[in-house]
């Protein structure tokens, strides 16, 4: 009998344990199978963006020997779309719903005096590889409202870690030295989000069943968004259109 | 019950304070912030006070929790010892006072409680905040190879990107800094050690490089020690070559230039010898906030200033430290920054032109009849009926022209020149002027005459800075003296007092012997 | 081991003592006092006053007592009489005299100097005053403000927002004349926390000084050198007299009213210019 009941009060112990851990976990970040592809178009006149002299950095120069570099603030591919769109779920998953951060970093390249790539996404606490293959001096400085903010001095070949840890959309990041240089990060909870890239499209992958409210961001030109619902594995196409301003 | 303190433990824990100060009160800290801060850091703390758009650099937005001058890694939190560090010494170079001695040390304590409840990033816990662990200074700051080494990485790790060659703020990234709020931004003139917002020594130069001053383009290099690129010693000879680049000490204000009298010919070149041998004078310069174009943000914060005559000839040499060599076309953008950032009396900020650098040294017309008359003209360009007698010299035409100012819009050029000759180096304007003692335009000219105080007063622009007309840096009266050698008969009275010294001594000594002699005398 | 006996020896004789006493009180003075709290370092004048007091009192304790002056006197015979302190009385003879000579070169070599400036702080105001064309009687005039209690703290706030506008540069955050352009200018720009400004004058007499400001000083007050605009030119009346209404009511101090103070000259102590 007091062997019984010591069994019940350790089944007891273990099923409120269990139950509070269960409470404070995190969300399971479900994993499903459907995805949302589609392409960022653009209307109207292709601007032009001014032309990035770097005659103060002969070594980034160099580097340009086809045609000189120009600003990346509106990148229109040959097809017409447009490249550097940032597109994420911004609301449709459950509340608190948040991934563990993917082992490998997110790498951000400088070279050329430019950021490479100019437009990128990554997870909270996923972490942030800053490296200069240009080994001369860049400062990477961080701009965000909701992440503490940061700016390292990386006057050689060289790679910084970082991590960020609230959602932001976007986080500037910019060089001092070079004042044509910007970066964009989008930091979200969860892995659904992608860059268009030089033939307009995107494509998120593994999202679970549900309706999303799914944003595109443009560094120019701003945000637009579409609702989509998918159930199971299947695609659905969202297309967005940005006009020339 | 366990499960219970497990839930407990794993709730929100306890707000864990990183203040160093057991009391704090908001409440009360409020009534101070209100009362003392908002004029400048605006009510809701976003650095939006009535006073903030005269200002450059803008007042401190607490919203953000971003700030310059701390003891922790980029972009952590500062600690309550930076906040209150701040408040207490204020930030030189800037609006900000030091509030130490205004407010008491439980004021001060609770508006650091206040600032912070302005951005949530510190109530949240998780914000890592802990200062840096700084190490030691190294000895042999100012030995030569010290120098050289932190020269040596002075170059390789770019900082003459934005402070330039010799550290004037004038490297080429300097035109396009922007603070986080898109504002303007100086880097710094490292030759002016005493307006550094977080101090001039070594050690704080040492901080600011381990920290950089966040919400400005200076970052970290904590990173290039962790990676090993730098030593920590190597990063400590950096500082103390940007320490060196300053006087020891910030230069003391003297009412006199004394001007010694050499054998002739004065020097006409700015990069003359003779001038490594003078003496020089530090004038501070402000904002000309007197009369309607007032400019709140003056570029040329001092002159410094030396004289030298050979009885017939005085050469007036005014240096001071300016980024550019204007007009230059490629500070515009940043010029109509600064002029859309500080608001003066026009209606909307004035269109970026390409005015060129100017000086002006101001003399009366006349000396007063006796020595120790005061009565001069009106400090700021004299007025209508009490005009002035000035020196101007422009960098774009090259010249230099004599004249009356009768207030701060009226120059009426006088047939009688001034000759000047001016030179650039990386940041730095060298300007020599010289005149003739005597001339014969008695009436407008002044007569610098030697062994008198003559009144002399100082004006600059910056045309890169948008400096023109009454947007300048002025200076209140100081005086100029030409030396006389010093004459022979100087020396008679206190050779005669010496004389008379030396032999009471004598008597002294030889009555005291004598004294001593008879008492042994006796007592044998 | 050795050497303490000999310290005690020292420490016991009254010369060497009255020596110790001065270099102490020297220090005292010169590096102690200014890291007292609200204390400023010493002027080199007070230093020397300080120390010949020190001295006189020292003489006079030694004096006191025959055996004890005796004794006092012993090291300083000693050096003028004693065969094997040649050296230090050579010595002593020679410093004496160069220091003398260095004094008194110092008081013949003529250097330049900046004439006196010899400044009336509170010049007497005018009795009456034209404002932008209207004609003010300064005498027995009160701050017009203050008949509206009612509207206090709009008038408060509104002379917040022009002290804050204008003359926060030279007046400073704490309206103590330490504003941050204050150093650029001579004489200093007022501090109205002094108890000899604003705490001694009517309102009047400030509306004349920020209406006027440093040209409209008679010859006493140095009107050339004085940077305090005049205020006509960019403030309305009204705007003059809450930024006065501000001040009193940041400082804490209370106006001069005419009532008590009937027609009185307003030439009082004080740091600074108005």
């Amino acid at each position: 009998m007091r062997k019984l009941g010591a069994v019940a009060a350790t089944g007891v112990v273990l099923l409120v344990l269990a139950l509070a851990g269960w409470m404070r976990a995190p969300l399971p970040a479900a994993q499903g199978g459907a995805t949302i592809s589609g392409k960022v178009k653009f209307t109207g006149a292709k601007p032009t963006m001014p032309k990035i002299d770097m005659t103060e950095e002969p070594k980034c120069k160099a580097k340009y020997t086809a045609a000189p570099p120009t600003d990346e603030a509106v990148v229109v591919n040959a097809n017409g779309t447009l490249a550097n769109v940032f597109v994420y779920v911004k609301a449709g998953l459950p509340e608190g719903y948040k991934a563990p951060a993917p082992a490998g970093p997110v790498t951000l390249d400088q070279d050329g005096c430019r950021y490479h790539p100019h437009v990128l996404g990554i997870l909270v606490g996923q972490q942030l590889a800053i490296k200069n293959s240009d080994g001369i001096l860049h400062n990477i400085k961080a701009k965000g409202t909701k992440n503490r903010p940061f700016n390292i001095s990386q006057p050689t070949v060289m790679t910084s870690d970082r991590t960020f840890t609230a959602p932001e959309v976007m986080v500037p990041l910019e060089c001092n030295v070079h004042g044509w240089m910007h970066a964009w990060l989008g930091v979200l909870p969860h892995p659904f989000f992608a860059v268009s890239g030089s033939d307009g499209s995107f494509t998120i992958k593994g999202l679970p069943p549900g309706t999303y409210t799914v944003e595109a961001w443009q560094e120019k030109y701003g945000t637009q968004t579409a609702t989509v619902t998918v159930a199971g594995s299947e695609t659905k196409t969202a297309d967005f259109t940005f006009a020339a301003k | 019950m366990i499960s219970a303190l497990l839930l407990l433990a794993g709730a929100a824990p306890f707000p864990i304070s990183h203040s160093p100060f057991p009391v704090q009160d908001t409440t009360r800290g409020k009534a101070v912030y209100v009362k003392w801060c908002a004029g400048c850091h605006g009510d809701g703390g976003a650095g939006d006070g009535v006073a903030a758009a005269h200002m450059l650099p803008r007042p401190r937005n607490f919203t953000g929790a971003i700030y310059k001058i701390r003891t922790t890694a980029s972009g952590q939190l500062p600690t309550d010892a930076d906040l209150m560090r701040a408040i207490d010494e204020g930030l030189p170079g800037s609006a900000m006072p030091a509030w130490k001695g205004r407010l008491s040390d439980a004021e001060r304590r609770d508006v650091v409680a206040y600032i912070k409840t302005f951005s949530s990033f510190f109530a949240d816990t998780s914000q890592h905040v802990a200062a840096l662990k700084f190490s030691g200074e190294p000895s042999g700051a100012t030995g030569a190879t010290a120098l050289k080494t932190g020269r040596q990485f002075y170059d390789s790790i770019g900082c003459r990107k934005c402070h330039g060659d010799q550290g004037r703020g004038d490297g080429p990234s300097a035109r396009t800094l922007k603070d986080d709020a898109g504002f303007p931004i100086f880097a710094a003139d490292l030759h002016q050690s005493w307006r550094f917002r977080g101090g001039g020594s070594a050690v704080e130069i040492y901080h600011r490089l381990r920290t950089g001053l966040d919400g400005t383009p200076m970052p970290s290099f904590s990173d290039l020690i962790d990676q090993k690129f730098l030593t920590d010693e190597q990063l400590w000879r950096l500082a103390q070559y940007v320490r060196s680049l300053s006087p020891p000490e910030p230069p003391e204000v003297r009412d006199v230039i004394h001007a010694p009298q050499i054998v002739g010919p004065t020097p006409v070149s700015p990069d003359d010898s003779t001038w490594a041998r003078v003496g020089r004078y530090w004038f501070p310069l402000v904002g000309q906030v007197v009369r309607k174009g007032r400019w709140f943000a003056p570029a040329v914060t001092g002159v410094w200033v030396q004289g030298v005559h050979d009885g017939r000839t005085l050469a007036l040499r005014v240096s001071w430290d300016d980024r550019t060599q204007s007009p230059d076309s490629a500070w515009l953008p940043f010029e109509q920054r600064v002029l859309e950032t500080v608001a003066g009396d026009d209606s909307g900020p004035p269109k970026a032109e390409p005015w060129p650098d100017q000086l002006a040294v101001q003399f009366p017309r006349r000396l007063p009849e006796s020595p120790a008359g005061m009565e001069r003209p009106y400090f700021l360009m004299g007025s209508e009926t009490d005009p002035v007698y000035q020196w101007r010299w422009t960098s774009s035409p090259r010249k230099s022209l004599a004249g009356l100012a009768r207030g701060i819009d009226r120059f009426d050029t006088l047939p009688g020149a001034v000759a000047a000759q001016a030179s650039f180096d990386h940041g730095e304007w060298r300007l020599v002027f010289t005149r003739a003692l005597a001339t014969p335009d008695t009436a407008n000219e002044v007569q610098l005459a030697a062994g008198r105080a003559i009144p002399v007063a100082f004006f600059g622009w910056d045309g890169s800075s948008g400096e023109h007309g009454s947007r300048m840096a002025v200076s209140t009266w100081y005086f100029l003296a030409l030396d006389r050698p010093t004459p022979p008969g100087v020396f008679i009275s206190p050779v005669l007092a010496m004389l008379v010294t030396l032999g009471l001594g004598l008597v002294v000594v030889r009555r005291a012997q004598r004294r001593a002699t008879a008492r042994a005398g006796r007592q044998r | 081991m050795t050497a303490a006996p000999a310290v005690r020896r020292y420490a016991a004789h009254p010369f060497w003592q009255a020596v110790g006493i001065l270099v102490l009180a020297y220090i005292v003075v010169v590096w102690v006092v200014p890291l007292l709290p609200g204390s400023a370092i010493v002027p080199k004048s007070v230093v020397l006053q300080y120390m010949v007091t020190v001295l006189v009192g020292l003489l006079i304790y030694v004096s006191d007592n025959e055996e004890r002056w005796a004794r006092f006197k012993e090291p300083i015979e000693a050096v003028l009489v004693e065969p094997r302190l040649r050296v230090a009385r050579a010595a002593l003879l020679v410093v004496v005299t160069v220091l003398v000579g260095l004094i008194a070169y110092g008081q013949v070599a003529t250097t330049v100097a900046a004439p006196p400036n010899l400044r009336s702080i509170h010049p007497a105001p005018p009795t009456e005053i034209t404002f932008r064309g209207k004609s003010i009687t300064l005498t027995g005039l009160e701050n017009p403000l203050r008949a509206h209690p009612e509207s206090l703290p709009l008038y408060l706030a509104e002379g917040k927002g022009v002290y804050y506008r204008n003359c926060l540069p030279c007046h400073g955050d704490h309206l103590d004349g330490q504003g941050h352009f204050a150093s650029g200018f001579n004489p200093l720009p007022a501090n109205f926390q002094d108890n000899g400004t604003i705490a001694q004058l009517t309102e009047s007499f400030v509306f004349w000084r920020v209406a006027k400001g440093g040209p409209g000083l008679p010859r006493e007050g140095t009107p050339w050198n004085s940077a305090m605009p005049q205020w006509e030119d960019f403030l309305t009346e009204r705007e003059i007299w809450s930024v006065i209404l501000f001040l009193y009511d940041q400082t804490g101090w209370k106006p001069r009213r005419w009532e008590t103070e009937p027609g009185k000259g307003e030439s009082g102590k004080g740091k600074g210019d108005d």
